[in-house]
């Protein structure tokens, strides 16, 4: 009776460990999926969330059937430090309208990743303006892919119009080394502005 | 006697006076739940009971439930949150107290941070 889980569960080792996640955010096709089956030693999963349109709640009688939208949450973990610490991360969309879901996910959060793409930098704007509002700190990961136009990193930060203590690393989502180089950017970028003016 | 409160939605021998049972909101995505080895109750559906066989052999996060069950995020905190309270669910918060985020204005500790760091870089 009932459906089976959807693959074999691959337990925590304990409960008694730290539990973080990070974000890895960006529009769709962009590498977030990627990125996370790279780096995870479980196989992805992934949620489907249900978010009801704010407007039609909004627009009472005007509305005949409640919109809806699913949004699927892929997310992988990484066991760190003799098992002390288990980080999560999961993959977030970067649409303005999903901002409810956003906030939920990103409350707790380390710091966030953001993925762009050289050949569409504007479609990663969204997500960055969402990062900042929520106060996040976060690292940008250039995922090149075979045809994307390569640019110097001045230009790339002049058009993603970063702050200059924000990391930018060029990274390959498909490469082990290449992601790993990227999360290890945004943590030691975190460890930098918590600790003030150190 | 006087006549109870419509309907119970908790076995009245876990009615304990003065002891509040754990809030739903108190689970979070991170939060790890593993079965206690208690048999479920006449009141817990099919979706309890799956969630119980899922973590009877181990710890698994609210998030992790949520993927293998395929069910949203919100109802498994909801189901969690009932069997945690009937005691069939033992709960652990993703973080201890000394390094949880509200003790330092809502941001994650620097000694938390370099420890994943170091753990990052020891890959």
């Amino acid at each position: 009776m009932g459906s089976s889980p959807s693959s074999t569960p691959v337990y925590l080792p304990n409960t008694n460990q730290q539990r973080v996640k990070v974000l890895i955010a960006g529009p769709f096709g962009i590498g977030k999926t990627t990125m996370i089956q790279t780096l995870s030693e479980i196989p992805s999963l992934h949620t489907e969330e249900v978010m009801t349109d704010a407007a039609a709640d909004i627009d009472e009688l005007s509305v005949t059937d409640k919109k809806t939208t699913t949004v699927a949450i892929d997310f992988g973990r990484l066991t760190l430090s003799q098992g002390r610490i288990v980080l999560y991360l999961f993959g977030t969309p970067g649409q303005r309208r999903f901002k409810p879901l956003w906030s939920d996910y990103a409350r707790g959060a380390l710091g966030a990743l953001v993925i762009v793409d050289t050949r569409r930098l504007a479609d990663s704007f969204e997500v960055m303006d969402l990062i900042e509002e929520s106060g996040l700190d976060y690292a940008v990961a250039v995922n090149q892919f075979p045809d994307s136009p390569a640019h110097d990193e001045e230009t790339l930060r002049l058009k993603l119009d970063l702050e200059d203590h924000t990391p930018l690393v060029i990274c390959d989502a498909r490469d082990w080394d290449s992601s790993l180089n990227t999360l290890r950017a945004l943590a030691a970028h975190l460890v930098s502005r918590s600790g003030g003016s150190r | 006697m006087s006549p109870g409160p419509a309907r119970r939605l908790v076995p009245s021998y876990l009615a304990t006076g003065g002891v509040n049972a754990p809030e739903h909101s108190a689970l979070e995505e991170l939060t790890a739940l593993t079965a206690t080895g208690r048999s479920a109750l006449p009141h817990h559906t099919p979706a309890h009971q799956r969630l119980l066989d899922l973590v009877s052999d181990g710890g698994l996060t609210v998030m992790e439930i949520a993927g293998y069950l395929r069910l949203p995020v919100g109802v498994v905190k909801m189901l969690a949150a009932q069997l945690v309270s009937d005691g069939h669910l033992r709960a652990a918060a993703p973080l201890p107290d000394a390094l949880a985020p509200r003790t330092n204005a809502g941001r994650p500790s620097r000694a938390l941070l370099e420890e994943v760091m170091h753990g990052l870089l020891a890959l």
